[in-house]
């Protein structure tokens, strides 16, 4: 994708952190506990198992056990409970 | 996170289970319409528990229908619903009221009242008296006039000459002052005795028998004044009825002698030591165990020569627990080394003054100076101290009273 290219080159010349410029989600990790993700686009699929998250590009997901939403934010999740993946699709 | 949780408290908020097939919709279109959804989990695979303010509840269930949710209210908690439950339970309100009003009512009164500053009077007298001005157990606040109390009890009660009354939520301290009444004076015999040794320049005598006279060297202990009077030779030669016992009395007079006081100084020729300049630094630092943190002041002590010294404030202990927390105030003062050289003269000069001043400290107050003179300690081989030697005369009071016994001096 030339422009998201292009734009990520703008974003480093200007060190510009890539979730202004490019719409990115900026996920924080607390140990396994807690998963903090800002920029999200909804909740696709919530389940003690599985919390999958729409993001700008693809989804987010994260596994593990006794998953729950701690709350939910226009522009912020926090999902806690015990984590073991966090993935991209 | 916890403001969250407290703005949630007070707004109040219910727990809400939600039934579907597609509950994260319904999540997504409440989070887009800016509801603050939150502890969101699943119980069981229908049902998800969700968490919403009072206030967004109404549109909150709205959206559920849109979203062909079923739900039902599981919880409510907040500060609404504990209000709510208060004024339904108009008893507890009831009993909450008539609490504050009992125990202002029972506050109201006095309940106590105590004595304090009595020694010889008895509390009880004191209480008996207040009780007349009308300050006794049970008494109402509002009834009571401090001013007027103290005024009776020192009217009703003349030992005394200061009465308080203070008023401290139900209890009543009346504090009292006694009056200090003069003791009887014991007759006792005294000599005057001399303080320490002299020459005796006028002896002056108001009761008693003088021993010494003017010119007289005197020791410390020896009787210038008897209180023994023997019987005089008029008297004697009179034949009078009176037995020849000496009469004894309590002698008093004044003896002034001339005291020597000594003082000794020296000064060096040549003087080299170190002394403050004036310039100091502070550093304060708290010490949490064993690592320093410093607070105000410098790293480093600007100082190439200096004197530290150092308080530490540390907090109370209870029992054998300690805080392991401490503030140290280092303070610096910068000293210089400093050498002096002096002629023979001014060396002479300093050393005088240190002698005279080593000589009047030992001069009581009161002492006139009569004449002082300086000595100078000459030594066979040439020294590079000065020694000076002062002796100061004065003219002084020596005489003390000491009492004796007539019985065993007879």
């Amino acid at each position: 994708m030339p422009w998201q290219k292009w734009l990520k080159r703008v974003a480093d010349l200007l060190e510009i952190p890539g979730d202004v410029m490019l719409n990115l989600p900026r996920i924080v990790l607390v140990g396994n506990l807690q998963a903090f993700i800002e920029n999200h686009r909804g909740i696709l699929e919530y389940n003690p198992q599985v919390v999958r998250v729409s993001i700008s590009e693809g989804e987010l997901e994260i596994s593990g056990e006794n998953l729950v939403l701690r709350n939910i934010l226009p522009e912020e999740i926090c999902v806690e409970g015990n984590i073991r993946a966090v993935a991209f699709r | 996170m916890f403001l969250f949780r407290l703005a949630n408290f007070l707004v109040g908020y219910v727990t809400l289970a939600l039934r579907g097939e597609a509950p994260e919709k319904l999540i997504n279109m409440a989070t887009a319409r800016g509801i603050f959804l939150w502890d969101i989990y699943r119980t069981g695979s229908q049902e998800v528990r969700v968490k919403v303010r009072l206030s967004a509840v109404w549109p909150f269930l709205h959206l559920a229908r849109l979203a062909r949710c079923r739900f039902h209210v599981v919880g409510r908690a907040g500060l609404p619903f504990l209000w709510l439950r208060l004024v339904r339970r108009k008893g507890l309100l009831l009993g909450g009221v008539l609490f504050v009003t009992g125990l202002y009512i029972l506050g109201s009164f006095v309940w106590s009242v105590d004595v304090t500053g009595n020694r010889r009077l008895a509390a009880q007298e004191v209480l008996e008296a207040a009780r007349e001005a009308g300050l006794r157990q049970g008494v109402p606040r509002w009834s009571l006039d401090a001013a007027a109390v103290e005024r009776a009890l020192l009217e009703r009660l003349p030992d005394l000459s200061w009465a308080g009354v203070y008023v401290r939520g139900t209890r009543v301290t009346v504090e009292v002052v006694e009056k200090v009444l003069p003791g009887e004076r014991r007759q006792v015999f005294a000599h005057v005795v001399a303080k320490k040794s002299g020459l005796v320049k006028e002896v002056l005598v108001q009761s008693g028998h003088p021993l010494v006279k003017e010119g007289d060297t005197v020791v410390p202990g020896q009787i210038l004044i008897s209180g023994i009077i023997p019987p005089s030779r008029e008297e004697e030669s009179a034949g009078s009825p009176s037995p020849r016992h000496p009469t004894c009395v309590r002698a008093a007079g004044m003896v002034r002698a001339r005291v020597w006081y000594e003082g000794y100084g020296e000064a060096l020729l040549k003087e080299s030591g170190q002394r403050p300049t004036g310039r100091r630094a502070v550093r304060a630092c708290i010490k949490v165990g064993e690592r320093e943190i410093i607070l105000a002041g410098p790293r480093d002590v600007p100082f190439a020569l200096y004197e530290a010294s150092t308080t530490v404030k540390s907090l109370p202990g209870w029992r054998n627990l300690y805080l392991p927390v401490e503030l140290v105030i280092c303070s610096f003062n910068e000293m210089e080394s400093y050498t002096v050289t002096r002629s023979r003269s001014e060396a002479r000069q300093l050393a005088g003054e240190r002698a005279l001043e080593a000589a009047y400290r030992q001069v009581p107050k009161g002492a006139a100076v009569v004449h002082k003179q300086l000595d100078e300690l000459v030594v066979k081989e040439p020294e590079t101290v000065v020694r000076v030697k002062a002796l100061v005369e004065c003219v002084e009071e020596i005489g003390v009273e000491q009492p004796f016994d007539p019985g065993h001096s007879q």
